[in-house]
């Protein structure tokens, strides 16, 4: 198959947007690098305090009136970029791709979830309603007004450049904020590109912001005293001891959304073959590179027969997975973000070996990849048995296109295996009985439950949850929790005499 | 070559109606006493990519699972819009009978594979089967 056109060309800087400006950082600049071709694509720059401080203030001053433009007015600028980001579906799709490596199926799969998110923002007259008690007492109502709070800070991790920044910026400049997004400076060019199309709708300047960088623009926003609150994607260690500790130290509202290691219980009643195409976009998909990809697989039941039957399946479907640049449209997995991410993975795999597992099929060398790119940062797909449960490849993070598998007896056992993990993200069922479902569901400990699905990504009008060390915080990103999320509860009591 | 990711199968199918709606097309201008029906035929074809193309980039799930939907080989669906210059109406209303059974045989092959995992997308391709009915009707009706 012919390579769809790349939008990025040349070497372009991805430039910071700070009041309405475009400038260059005065940073360092470092190289950001197709994964697939490991070409440098583009350059970004490690922005300093300054800069961080500079669009924070600028995002002070624009709140004094954005705050003030009525909801209906703020939801027009959203709908008119809501209609820029369809009307370039397309490119910011392939942009996606060229710059993480995922594929078009992939990439235009998050464009489509982070376009929604706008359109449940454009709902904001509605969803920032208060509510209204007449006669509390004799001659005395009380209501509740929502209300803006401030700037706030979006920091967005790698593996989904253009969607997860849209979980939140949406909500907060609809409800009556100003944001100041930080992209990962791994990917710096999906945000850019919605920035533009920010510009393009019309927002005044200041109110929408983007900062790119690394440690400094983090820490920046942290102890800024400017910012009423972060939103943050990434790993459960920077969650745990950097976000939501920086954010507690300042008085930030928090949401912070950190890694998992999904479980996916396959019950011997499933439906085989509608089961095994989930499996391979849970595990495979986007190269393992989610935080709702599966990552062990518990077959339960003592049927040796069923196991190795539905195992070889599994394999085989995997083994014929198709390795390559995600802007080929027969390209089924895409390579890991970067080499550094790949020797992870790969480290990951050579521990779960010394402690024991079999390789079932070995994906630390990828096999053929189309186009014949450098392997640089692929991998292919590798499923381990064998695993126990207390084994680092269950209880870790790998986030990489591996699949554990592990055997229980019980359907209780898996679920106290689900339970122990250190992170509770997404875990799914298999299983065509409805009271295994239940009882999967009511006792599993899991912010978003599947029930025969195996990427469990919730609608933009849910909340994205997560539980445990997955998630700190209390109200979560996208949908109604948002809108409650950017805003407070002013509470009003009126008498008139 | 296999297809198996949603994107190339959407690929494939815009391929198939847009050869299709050229060989109507073709056909208008050679029977203008059905040009109206031909040309309606093509237009349809149109609109039927138009509508994949939108339950693929409508539904999350079909696109962000599509990479694993589908394993079909285009070789099945291939066919010829050659005829020879002197064809009557029934020998072109024959060939595009062929043409139909090609594609109409894509999508029901393809709404089999990926009904599983996919949610538009299949549902969309069963719709298109059903209203082509017609189509082979009228075109049974030139033989």
């Amino acid at each position: 198959m012919a390579i769809l056109e790349e939008p990025i060309k040349g070497v372009p800087t991805a430039k910071n947007y700070i009041n309405g400006e475009w400038t260059e950082s005065k940073g360092e600049m470092i190289d950001v690098v197709n994964p697939a071709t490991s070409e440098v694509i583009g350059k970004v720059g490690i922005s300093t305090k300054e800069e961080i401080d500079s669009a924070v203030a600028a995002a002070t001053e624009a709140f004094h009136d954005w705050r003030r433009t009525p909801a209906v007015t703020r939801c027009r600028y959203l709908f008119r970029f809501l209609h820029l980001l369809e009307e370039n579906f397309e490119d910011l799709s392939r942009v996606q791709t060229q710059e993480h490596g995922k594929t078009i199926d992939e990439s235009r799969g998050e464009t489509r979830r982070g376009i929604e998110n706008v359109e449940v923002a454009c709902g904001i007259p509605t969803l920032m309603m208060g509510d209204t008690s007449e006669d509390i007492a004799s001659g005395i109502d009380e209501y509740l007004i929502r209300v803006p709070l401030g700037v706030f800070g979006v920091i967005g991790p790698f593996n989904f450049p253009f969607m997860i920044p849209l979980w939140s910026a949406p909500y907060a400049v609809a409800t009556g904020n100003t944001v100041v997004i930080k992209p990962s400076s791994e990917v710096p060019f999906s945000q850019t590109r919605i920035t533009e199309l920010a510009e393009e709708a019309g927002f005044p300047p200041g109110v929408w912001n983007m900062v790119h960088g690394g440690r400094t623009v983090v820490n920046g926003m942290l102890d800024h005293p400017g910012i009423s609150g972060i939103t943050f994607v990434g790993s459960s260690p920077v969650m745990r001891d950097v976000i939501y500790p920086g954010c507690g130290k300042t008085g930030k509202r928090c949401i912070a959304q950190g890694g998992a290691a999904n479980i996916l219980v396959i019950m011997p009643d499933c439906n085989v073959e509608a089961t095994i195409p989930g499996l391979m976009t849970s595990f495979f998909g986007n190269a393992g590179q989610r935080c709702l990809a599966g990552q062990t697989l518990i077959m339960v039941g003592d049927d040796d027969r069923f196991y190795n039957s539905f195992v070889e399946k599994v394999t085989e479907r995997a083994k014929a997975i198709t390795i390559g640049y995600g802007l080929d449209e027969s390209v089924q997995m895409g390579p890991v973000r970067d080499a550094g991410k790949k020797e992870k993975i790969l480290g990951h795999i050579e521990s779960a070996i010394k402690e024991g597992v079999k390789l079932r099929l070995d994906g630390r060398k990828p096999g053929k990849i189309v186009g014949g790119y450098p392997d640089r940062c692929f991998l292919g797909p590798t499923i381990m048995e064998g695993l126990h449960r207390q084994m680092r490849a269950v209880r870790e993070e790998i986030f990489g296109p591996t699949m554990g598998i592990l055997r229980t007896k019980t359907l209780e056992e898996a679920i106290e295996i689900c339970n122990e993990s250190p992170y509770h993200n997404g875990h799914a069922i298999f299983t065509s009985n409805g009271k295994h479902a239940r009882h999967f569901q009511y006792d599993v400990i899991s912010g978003n439950v599947g029930i025969n699905i195996g990427i469990v990504a919730p609608m933009a009008f849910f909340p994205f949850s997560g539980m445990a060390g997955s998630f700190m915080g209390i109200l979560h990103t996208q949908g109604k929790e948002a809108v409650r999320f950017f805003t407070e509860s002013k509470v009003c009591i009126h008498r008139w005499l | 070559m296999k297809l198996c990711t949603a994107s190339e199968t959407i690929s494939f199918i815009r391929g198939l109606e847009e050869k299709a709606a050229a060989f109507y097309e073709s056909l208008a201008g050679r029977f203008p006493a059905k040009k109206d029906i031909f040309l309606g035929f093509a237009n349809e074809n149109v609109k039927y990519v138009k509508q994949v193309r939108m339950a693929y980039q409508s539904v999350i799930t079909d696109a962000i699972e599509g990479c694993f939907a589908f394993d079909l080989n285009p070789d099945d669906f291939a066919f010829e819009t050659d005829l020879p210059p002197d064809a009557s109406l029934a020998q072109a209303a024959a060939k595009a009978l062929e043409v139909e059974d090609a594609i109409l045989s894509c999508y029901s092959k393809g709404a089999e594979q990926s009904g599983a995992l996919l949610a538009d997308v299949p549902r969309n391709f069963k719709m298109i089967v059903k209203k082509r009915q017609n189509r082979l009707e009228v075109l049974r009706s030139m033989k």
